[in-house]
């Protein structure tokens, strides 16, 4: 149902250009549905929109060196169905945070008070070996 | 019969009345506040400025001390158009807005947005 919402029709992107707006247009999807995904997979102490946006955005970025409207076609379906799974609550708040929150940092950032008076030694400890 | 004797009376009444050339005794801030209405709550243009502006200084990729009023995004910053619609969704979550695609795309710089919102009728 979810699904059937947010199909988006891309007839085959005829030019780059095409392709480039219907990137837009799923990015705007995508952080449209932000607010419903916090609320379903109860993200608000561990992240927050602006970086769920971001992360989107990465992602994004990772394949924007793509001139063919054909993959970036393909790509789009991708993404969109991995946003459909996502909000209509087919993964679990284990995948997001693993796939979208820690992926870039590795260790998951505590946007709540918990952890705030942890010196930056401690943080860097935690984070990695090499610092 | 009764309108002819009624028209005649009125002929002959005298009726007086008072010319009010007197000032209203009201002051006259009390008419630019409403205060039972719900038009008159438009946003400020100072405070949708300084909204703005937080907006896109705290953007990860921004130096914030380059941002002024006036800034152009893709050209003064040096973000990409991703960004650019990166930070158009960040304002429309901000000002509980949700600006279509052909209005988002113009939205090139801060002017332009700190314009588009001003003007917008059901910004908050």
């Amino acid at each position: 149902m979810a699904f059937a919402m947010r199909v988006k029709v891309p007839p085959n992107s005829a030019t780059l250009q095409e392709a480039r707006h219907q990137t837009f247009d799923f990015f705007r999807t995508a952080c449209r549905s932000i607010p419903s995904i916090m609320d379903i997979y109860n993200l608000y102490d561990v992240v927050t929109p602006a970086q769920l946006r971001s992360t989107i955005a990465a992602e994004i970025r990772k394949n924007a060196h793509i001139t063919n409207p054909k993959v970036i076609d393909m790509l789009l379906f991708k993404g969109m169905e991995e946003l459909s799974n996502i909000t209509e609550h087919a993964k679990q708040r284990h995948h997001i945070i693993g796939q979208y929150v820690v992926g870039n940092h590795g260790l998951v950032q505590d946007v709540a008070t918990k952890d705030e008076n942890i010196s930056n030694f401690l943080k860097n400890f935690y984070k990695t070996n090499y610092f | 019969m009764a309108s002819a004797l009624r028209t005649a009376i009125l002929g002959h009444l005298r009726v007086p009345v008072v010319a009010n050339g007197s000032k209203l005794l009201t002051p006259l801030w009390t008419t630019s506040i409403r205060s039972m209405s719900s038009h008159d709550d438009h946003l400020e243009k100072t405070q949708v400025i300084d909204r703005i502006l937080d907006i896109v200084k705290s953007f990860p990729k921004v130096d914030p001390s380059k941002v002024t009023p006036e800034v152009h995004f893709q050209k003064d910053l040096g973000l990409d158009s991703l960004d650019n619609v990166e930070i158009i969704m960040a304002i429309e979550e901000e000002f509980k807005l949700e600006i279509p695609d052909k209005e988002a795309d113009k939205i090139d710089s801060c002017a332009l947005a700190i314009e588009y919102v001003y003007n917008h009728p059901m910004a908050s």
